[in-house]
């Protein structure tokens, strides 16, 4: 494996109480694998990519527990000076925005050549012949001459390629991407996507993708890991999920797409709210809101259990599993 | 067909970029919606699709008065509401009413929920007495799914999907018989934009009410339209019923359009064709001569940059009566089955026999 | 482009007061993006918190109660009300009854800060300084405030010429020396009031204020709730009262609390160089100018009326401080 995080828990201190946004979260990729991690605002998502990458706001975020091995590495006990050699150079981070990510007064030869002059020494010169190099592999067009422009003066589309080339500039191994695409028009989504996939082919990285949209994740990912509540609730292979969902609430989230070729009626809905992490219902997270849910639920907090047949890729953190899988 | 109750024709809004301190010339235009053509009908849904900076939000504002057009006019049962004022806007406004896109900043945080569903009514007062107007919020809370008691509590207190409702409530306070909605479900979760489309749906029936409805989402715009118009660039470029344009679209970009929109299957990823366009969508204040779409098009030919294409249905069609006959702006328009087939049971979802 | 900010901005509205200066721009942030309403719930859903309606500025109040620096500051406000609504209170002499005999002289009973270079009682001077002080402070706040924000926030619902030709004004305004304005313009007034002085500080501080109110109008105007609400038929006057104001006037408040404080400073300095308030008026730059020739002999006579400014300014400026921080959207 190339990343794992292991019973991680993550924790927020606020004027009102303690969120508890990621509460024993567990999670693999290895290379030249795509993990999808999926899940609503507030699931722990993204909070459990910024403890991967360190850059999480302490205080008021606190890691009350777990690790994160990186090549077998627990980066949780290495200390600041240390971690900082791993961001950029064997993992960086896309984020959703793209504007707000880029310095507005440097140009993008600029913000692009800096990797190379930080991290490799190397001359402005050649810093930016690289930064030009790296721009034509993003597919930018003409970008010898587009090299000087600032970040304002690209679209959406192409600010989403330029923060693609800069995580992509030291050659890292992994690449956690937060909804990369969310903020773009579908037709362009679909290129940046199709970018994204081809260049982790090519690289052969490893690849997170924090998404709340089915859709895209169907197309791209190998394996999806579904967040509720700061937990995983089901992890399994694309295909396996899909096919057959193992858990209620990835069946809900399924069944409430609407679909274009589906010409529907009432689209179903998951009923009820996403918990409050600072009052998380005891038992299993999910049950107010299952239509499976019964007594066990509300008192135990589901394990995960290996779903069956059982070939240690597939889990399922519900205690009525079968009956989901089997409708 | 029914009697139209809103006809929109020649639609144009150029904002003008300015230069200058104190005395300002105007030195372009951001050209946002450029000739747009519609009708609405009693108790129907029209769907307008477009990517961000096409002119939908600019359209909505201009059907509920948000904006003025720079030309063209919007027919209210015959009646020109662009060029009123005063207490005729204000009695036309009560028919036209709006749902915005960000439940978080379309509620006022210094306000308690009663006293923002409760506004059209001091606005309005005609329409409710003063004694009865706290059971009319209460019911309307009630209408939307949101428990009655909550009248005195503040918009920070709900989620997104409340607000939303919230937001319904207000939209709905008045009786319009119009609602347009901007990008109503874009801004929740997943989980939750379901919960908003199924409100909709039934409101529709229970108080009969015509919906324009925008989002940038294909497949939540043909859940619930009946109709459908995709806008490029300030125009539209393909109207028709809702199964004529997803099963039979015979413009370039609704094909594109259609194609990207992620299909949750990932068996279909293999055997899907997927058109990426190239490119982004030019400025709106510098619009390609000709077709305005043919920067990015496989099929754009030297007619292209010419020749303007008229929104209507196309010559090679004309002569039939099947799905495809239907308004397209397009010279070389011709039928692409872009959406997989209907299937005869949802076991894809559900999966398991 | 024009639909920008329907598309993919959105100001934090749950929390959306705005905020002085830098504080009064709009968060850029796409709803998938938005962080802390993420914890919040909210009611309904099985996780019913505490039912009881909280409206932010009951929120900002409890901020406030519990931060030492506002107690702090505000005792001491409350206490300068107090002496300069009833300085007999705990000065029983005249601030004028003067013996020159005692001229310098150090602290004797019933004289704790001893005497000043006239021989005049430097406690009760001290005491009925600080309504002098308060007068002004709070006179040319009310003022500046009320012609600022009336003619901010006019300009910046409106827009348009009007609004071209108040930033420019505006512009002027902030290039006339303060000081130097000061001693041109006062220099020619002969009146003993505090008015002239007060109208001098509203004539140069109102752009400040205005600058301030504009900006967080133009903010406030931006939200889709006075959308909503010009959607719903609602008059101008409607919008701006009931929607706009509520929403914009949080950094208002905290800049004039801060400007009240240095209007206070102000006054000292323009009584100290001979154009504010002059003798028999009582006042803190009058006594700090008259002791500073005796600086060396007599330095409690220069102590006493400075440190009583320093700690005045200091309160107010605190004051401002506490309040944005209980207002700032940023901080909750």
């Amino acid at each position: 494996m190339l990343l794992e995080v292991r019973d991680l828990h993550v924790e927020f201190r606020t004027r009102d109480g303690v969120a508890k946004a990621v509460n024993g979260v567990d999670y693999g990729v290895d290379e030249g694998e795509t993990l999808a991690v999926l899940g609503e605002s507030g699931s722990g998502k993204s909070v459990t990519a910024q403890a991967i990458m360190g850059i999480l706001d302490m205080p008021p975020g606190r890691i009350t527990g777990g690790e994160i091995l990186f090549k077998g590495q627990d980066l949780l006990r290495l200390k600041e000076e240390e971690r900082r050699k791993f961001r950029g150079a064997e993992m960086a981070m896309i984020f959703q925005d793209a504007l707000s990510s880029l310095n507005p007064v440097l140009s993008v030869g600029d913000q692009l050549g800096e990797m190379f002059v930080v991290h490799r020494g190397m001359s402005r010169k050649d810093a930016r012949a690289r930064a030009v190099e790296l721009m034509d592999r993003v597919r930018i067009p003409a970008a010898k001459e587009r090299v000087r422009d600032y970040p304002h003066q690209f679209s959406g589309g192409m600010r989403q390629r330029i923060m693609i080339a800069m995580a992509l500039a030291l050659e890292p191994a992994l690449i956690i991407a937060d909804e990369p695409t969310t903020a773009l028009d579908v037709t362009v989504q679909a290129q940046v996507m199709a970018l994204l996939a081809e260049l982790r082919r090519e690289l052969n990285m490893g690849l997170i993708l924090i998404t709340h949209d089915l859709g895209v994740v169907a197309d791209v990912a190998d394996r999806i890991a579904v967040m509720y509540a700061g937990r995983i609730v089901e992890s399994a292979p694309v295909h396996d999920i899909y096919k057959a969902p193992a858990h209620p609430y990835t069946r809900g989230l399924l069944d409430s797409i609407p679909r274009l070729d589906q010409k529907g009626q009432e689209l179903y809905a998951i009923k009820g709210l996403p918990p409050n992490l600072m009052n998380i219902p005891p038992g299993c997270a999910f049950n107010p809101r299952c239509p499976m849910a019964r007594d066990v639920c509300r008192t135990d907090a589901p394990p995960l259990y290996d779903v069956i047949p059982s070939d240690g890729t597939r889990v399922s953190a519900c205690h009525f599993w079968t009956e989901c899988l089997h409708g | 067909m029914v009697e139209p109750i809103l006809e929109v024709s020649g639609l144009v809004k150029h904002f003008p970029l300015t230069q200058g301190i104190l005395f300002k010339k105007q030195v372009g235009a951001v050209k946002a919606v450029d000739g747009v053509d519609l009708t609405l009908s009693k108790g129907e849904t029209l769907g307008i699709v477009g990517e961000s900076g096409c002119g939908k939000s600019t359209v909505a504002k201009m059907l509920v008065n948000l904006e003025q057009p720079t030309a063209g006019s919007i027919k209210y049962r015959g009646e020109d509401i662009t060029k009123l004022s005063g207490k005729a806007l204000k009695s036309v406004r009560r028919n036209i009413q709006m749902v915005f896109q960000d439940p978080y900043t379309s509620l006022n945080p210094r306000m308690t929920v009663g006293d923002i569903i409760g506004e059209p009514y001091d606005i309005h007062p005609e329409v409710a007495p003063k004694g009865d107007r706290r059971r009319k919020v209460q019911e309307l809370l009630d209408v939307v799914g949101l428990n009655p008691e909550y009248i005195n509590r503040y918009p920070h207190q709900f989620s997104g999907g409340q607000r939303q409702r919230i937001g319904i409530a207000r939209g709905l306070a008045l009786r319009p018989e119009i609602i347009v909605a901007d990008e109503p479900v874009s801004a929740l979760d997943v989980s939750v934009q379901a919960q908003v489309i199924n409100l909709l749906d039934r409101l529709q029936g229970e108080f009969g009410l015509s919906y324009v409805f925008i989002a940038h989402d294909l497949s939540i715009v043909r859940h619930i339209s009946d109709r459908v118009g995709v806008m490029y660039l300030g125009r539209i470029v393909e109207t028709g019923r809702d199964a004529e344009i997803y099963d039979h679209p015979t413009h370039p970009y609704t094909q594109a359009l259609l194609s990207a929109v992620p299909v949750p299957d990932p068996e279909a990823r293999e055997h899907r064709e997927r058109i990426i366009l190239f490119g982004d969508v030019p400025s709106p204040t510098n619009i390609p001569s000709g077709c305005r779409f043919r920067t990015r098009c496989w099929k754009a030919q030297e007619r292209c940059a010419l020749e303007v294409p008229l929104l209507a249905v196309p010559a090679e069609f004309r002569l039939t009566t099947g799905p495809a006959a239907h308004d397209s702006a397009c010279h070389f328009a011709e039928e692409k089955q872009v959406v997989p087939p209907e299937e005869p049971t949802d076991d894809h979802v559900n999966g398991v026999e | 482009m024009p639909e920008q900010p329907l598309e993919s901005e959105g100001v934090i509205a749950g929390t959306g007061t705005g905020g002085a200066m830098d504080l009064a721009t709009t968060e850029a942030e796409t709803p998938a993006k938005r962080p802390p309403p993420a914890f919040g719930g909210g009611p309904g859903g099985g996780t019913e918190s505490t039912g009881k309606p909280r409206s932010l500025w009951s929120d900002a109040w409890r901020d406030l109660r519990r931060n030492p620096v506002f107690i702090v500051s505000g005792l001491i406000i409350l206490f300068l009300i107090v002496i300069s609504l009833w300085p007999s209170a705990i000065a029983s002499g005249s601030p004028l009854d003067c013996d020159l005999a005692k001229s310098q002289q150090g602290s004797a009973p019933g004289h704790p800060f001893g005497y000043d270079g006239q021989g005049c009682d430097v406690y009760t001077r001290t005491v009925y300084g600080a309504r002098t002080s308060v007068a002004v402070g709070v006179c040319a706040m009310l003022g500046v405030a009320i012609l600022g924000s009336v003619l901010g926030a006019l300009a910046g619902f409106f827009g348009g010429p009007w609004d071209s030709i108040l930033s420019r004004i505006t512009d002027i305004f902030f290039a006339i020396p303060v000081i130097l304005g000061g001693l041109v313009l006062l220099s020619v007034v002969t009146s003993n009031s505090i008015w002239p002085v007060i109208g001098f500080m509203v004539l140069l501080g109102w752009p400040q204020i205005s600058r301030i109110a504009r900006g967080s109008v133009i903010t406030a105007k931006q939200n889709d709730y006075v959308q909503a609400a010009r959607a719903l038929g609602a008059s101008n006057s409607r919008m701006l009262l009931r929607h706009i104001t509520p929403n914009a006037v949080a950094p208002v408040i905290v800049v004039a609390t801060i400007a009240l404080g240095t209007y206070i400073a102000l006054e000292a300095t323009l009584s100290y160089l001979g154009v504010g308030l002059k003798p028999p008026s009582v006042s803190w730059g009058i006594d700090i100018s008259a002791a500073s020739p005796y600086i060396r002999n007599a330095p409690h006579a220069l102590l006493w009326p400075s440190g009583a400014l320093a700690i005045t300014v200091l309160a107010f400026i605190m004051l401002g401080d506490a309040v944005r921080d209980a207002l700032d959207p940023k901080l909750r």
